[in-house]
């Protein structure tokens, strides 16, 4: 019972890291990110090439966040930008990045699995229960990025801004606000966190070249029902992170791995605002 | 009746080449007989690997029809291809082969896909959801059926799917024959499809599918019943790739394939049917090709073209394929070839409905205790009002009371909060538009609705859709209109442009052909909100005039949204002041206008 618990805010807590990036780009922009699954991806790489170099695996964080981030202003610029009208074909292209990322991360490293040491191994008493340490990390980091980009949100002067452009950008381009300024930080600034994401969730599983497109979906369909808030993203990652853990224990793995797309299409259907309260 | 004027109108027509059915017949014979032909003059490898693309190219077809014509973006075309190609692995493999089992497990299949395609469309074309909702139901389907193939334990053979089934006998070149021959005779009737009067239809619902459902279209039922005819030709076009092939693998339902098919359509040029064929047999021959030799390389330059394409080139590679076809025909015959545009369609008269749905002594618009609330926001509280046939009832009141609010609560069940509407004494209950329109209404949006990149004798056509079923192989050259519509199309000279597409005509000519199309409709009520907003002097006088028309000749009730008073006042045979949500005043032109309280609302006289 308590291992189905711990189970299952473990797993929204990896949810919610793996989406984040992926919610503040449709947050902001009204754009999916396909290509969210090539920046874990590349964040599952950079950990490999830091670990090959043998520094500390903590050094693979910054890394792999910078180099997103540098990444995703790149594609801002060339694929995102023009595309700003036409939502749906930003998803085709930032999918067919994606692709293109993935290639390139083959031909550098094959396309073979690769194990990466896990920086914090072993097991934890939680509740008078053995647990993974890192697992339990992973809620510590989930709840450090709620705290964080709550916080640029609420507190900075580019969040005030940005929550400008997320209710009505004409009015704010009206006001003044290079808007398409607060579109490109909020872009890098996502494929940073989707790198970061995809550097935190490596020791958990091994590295290949389509470690991100498992989580693609899985993210874009949180992100769709929680209809674009941080908050909203936590409950959707806890229900349908849950529902995916339980019925997989108690059904059947398949079942579970379809859980969260089924489940997220439904109550979309129902409700299409998801978990958002309006 | 009214003559066209070619001269002018084809200069600016959509380049569109005419449907010559007797070429258009040798050309798809020739094409037929290339594909009977082929295997003699190609390596088996080549035959071998071709059988596949041509397969794949008819999913890429269906693909094309529903994204590229009729704008429904599906990343699970493969899910029904996969239901054809398991239907023939599964039951080959438990049942045996024979050719009655064989038939059956066909036919099953095109039912479950069409089956399961109804679902899906009832499920992502729902009211009130997003468009970016159908991506994620098309989405969530080639997942679920590929994890449903791969829990299938022995049954569906997992991960690894079923090989090695007995299938048809029959030699490869003959597969190729099959194959070759369906894609032609699929193509050519998709083409005439997609040409056709009911192809435009699929455009318009694209263009602009809420002014569709105020013509009376049924566009959820179009947009379910193409889904459904889709994945019915993919599952067959599946069935025959696992005949061929005698190997069926979970990835061919996953939504990667699925992707796949939008990469061929993509780089083919979507909405060219000829593009994505094309591209896929181009692309897939060359990944057998270069995979081997270039791995990975290759992969990584259709990604980027994929990318460039969507980016910059939405036409995909079709428009330098058609330039280097038209190059290689004049080289070949010496001159240039002359495109011949397509000839607008003849106007004629349509004879009057028996108008069923007005009863003598029945209000055309009955409205008790309305109330439309936005959370805590009380936008329209209470309004009862009633316009009778033959009436033109103006609806006055200051920005934010209500008018357009109204308007929108009369034409759409799902609008209201609470209260009553009937339009010619049927209850609207929760009807959606489609319905209201049945029961005699007509709106005319605030902003001019049409569909852009239609002609506007198609933008005619199509308001007459749910009148005159529209045929699905050929462009009728008559277009019969109700008289009052050709009043407004004649009288704004509308019926000189029937085939310059409708984003081309300036602001007034816009809000005439709106008008004439909903006028098309033969409504019995008109709902018009601002219809003057933006035009000139003389325009607004002549829309003023033909309102009157309509009153006293067709015996419309209109119900007119209107801030020009002086516009109100030479029309009107009654006016209503709305004011803060409420009917503030109901009553002749002369009383209302003079009154007190519409000074006050509109020249701000404080009491």
């Amino acid at each position: 019972m308590i291992s189905h618990i711990l189970d299952v805010v473990t797993s929204a807590a990896i949810l919610y890291v793996v989406a984040a990036g992926l919610l503040i780009v449709f947050g902001v922009m009204r754009i999916i990110n396909f290509a969210h699954g090539g920046f874990l991806t590349m964040g599952g790489y950079s950990v490999l090439a830091v670990s090959n170099l043998g520094l500390n695996l903590l050094v693979a964080l910054p890394v792999s966040f910078i180099f997103g981030a540098v990444v995703g202003m790149a594609v801002e610029r060339l694929v995102v930008r023009p595309l700003y009208a036409r939502p749906l074909d930003a998803i085709l292209a930032t999918w067919g990045l994606g692709i293109v990322i993935g290639q390139i991360i083959t031909l550098a490293y094959d396309r073979g699995v690769q194990l990466v040491q896990n920086p914090i191994p072993g097991a934890v008493m939680v509740l008078g229960e053995n647990y993974s340490r890192y697992r339990i990390a992973m809620v510590a980091v989930a709840l450090v990025f709620g705290v964080v980009l709550a916080s640029i949100l609420r507190w900075t002067r580019l969040g005030l801004l940005t929550r400008a452009v997320i209710m009505n950008e004409d009015l704010a381009r009206g006001l003044g606000i290079d808007t398409g300024l607060i579109r490109f930080v909020t872009f890098s600034l996502g494929s940073g966190l989707a790198c970061l994401a995809g550097a935190l969730i490596t020791p958990l599983s091994s590295v290949d070249p389509s470690l991100g497109t498992s989580w693609l979906v899985n993210a874009f369909m949180l992100v769709l029902a929680s209809g674009a808030s941080l908050i909203s993203l936590a409950i959707a990652a806890v229900v349908l992170g849950g529902a995916q853990v339980l019925i997989s224990s108690y059904a059947n793995p398949v079942y579970g791995s379809m859980a969260i797309v089924i489940l997220a299409a439904l109550l979309l259907r129902i409700r299409p605002q998801g978990f958002a309260r309006d | 009746m009214t003559e066209r004027d070619s001269s002018s109108a084809l200069q600016i027509i959509a380049p569109e080449r005419p449907i010559v059915p007797l070429g258009f017949f040798a050309a798809t014979m020739g094409c037929v007989a290339l594909a009977l032909a082929a295997p003699l003059m190609l390596d088996a490898y080549t035959v071998n690997v071709l059988t596949r693309s041509l397969l794949y190219a008819m999913l890429a077809l269906t693909l094309d029809v529903l994204w590229g014509y009729a704008g429904i973006l599906s990343y699970g075309q493969s899910a029904f291809f996969a239901i054809g190609a398991y239907a023939l692995g599964l039951t080959s493999t438990h049942l045996g082969f024979s050719f009655g089992l064989a038939t059956a497990a066909f036919f099953g299949s095109l039912g479950l896909a069409g089956t399961v395609a109804a679902l899906t469309g009832w499920l992502g074309f729902g009211r009130g959801v997003t468009p970016l909702y159908v991506s994620v139901v098309t989405l969530a389907l080639p997942i679920v059926v590929k994890q449903g193939l791969l829990s299938g334990g022995l049954f569906t053979g997992s991960s690894s799917g079923l090989s090695g089934f007995d299938s048809f006998d029959l030699e490869v070149d003959n597969w190729f024959r099959i194959g070759g021959v369906a894609l032609v005779v699929l193509t050519a009737l998709t083409w005439r499809f997609v040409k056709s009067d009911a192809g435009k239809i699929l455009v318009a619902i694209r263009e602009n599918e809420l002014r569709c459902r105020y013509l009376g279209i049924p566009t959820t039922t179009v947009k379910i019943g193409l889904l459904v005819a889709s994945a019915v030709v993919a599952a067959a076009a599946g069935f025959v790739y696992a005949s061929y092939t005698v190997v069926v693998a979970p990835e061919l339902a996953g939504f990667e394939f699925g992707t796949q098919v939008l990469i061929w359509v993509a780089l083919g040029g979507r909405g060219t049917l000829l593009g994505p064929v094309i591209g896929t047999l181009v692309i897939d021959l060359a990944s057998a090709e270069l995979s081997a030799s270039i791995p990975y390389i290759w992969e990584l330059a259709v990604g980027l073209a994929f990318v460039l394409v969507i980016v910059a080139m939405p036409g995909g590679f079709s428009p330098l394929l058609g330039a280097f076809v038209r190059w290689t025909l004049r080289l070949l015959l010496g001159r240039h070839l002359r495109v011949r545009n397509e000839t607008p369609p003849r106007l004629t008269c349509a004879a009057p409905r028996p108008s069923a749905r007005v009863t003598v002594g029945v209000p055309s618009i009955e409205i008790r205790n309305l109330r439309r609330r936005f959370g805590s926001l009380t936008v329209l509280d209470g309004v009862d009002l009633t316009v009778h046939p033959a009436e033109l009832v103006s609806l006055v009141g200051p920005n934010g009371a209500g008018k357009t609010t109204l308007i929108r609560c009369i034409a759409d069940g799902a609008e209201r909060s609470s209260g009553q509407v009937f339009i010619n004494g049927h209850d609207i209950s929760r009807s959606p538009p489609e319905r209201c329109v049945a029961f005699g209404l007509g709106r005319k949006f605030q902003t001019a609705t049409i569909f852009d990149t239609l002609s506007v004798g198609d933008c005619l056509r199509t308001a007459r859709a749910s009148h005159v079923a529209p045929s699905l192989h050929r462009r009728d050259p008559i277009l019969a209109l109700p008289r009052a519509a050709l009043d407004v199309i004649n009288a704004t000279g509308l019926d000189k442009k029937l085939g310059i597409e409708a984003r081309h005509l300036s602001h007034g000519d816009k809000q005439a052909l709106e008008l004439a199309m909903v006028l098309a409709l033969e409504p019995s009520v008109l709902l018009l909100d601002e219809p003057t907003a933006g035009l000139t002097k003389p325009e607004r006088a002549l829309i003023g005039q033909i309102l009157v028309q309509l009153v006293r000749e067709h015996k419309l009730s209109v119900l007119l949204v209107e801030h020009d008073l002086d516009f109100v006042r030479d029309i009107s045979s009654r006016v209503i002041v709305l004011h803060q949500g409420r009917v503030a005043l109901d009553g002749s032109v002369s009383d209302v206008v003079g009154s007190d309280l519409v000074r006050k609302i509109y020249a701000g006289v404080q009491e």
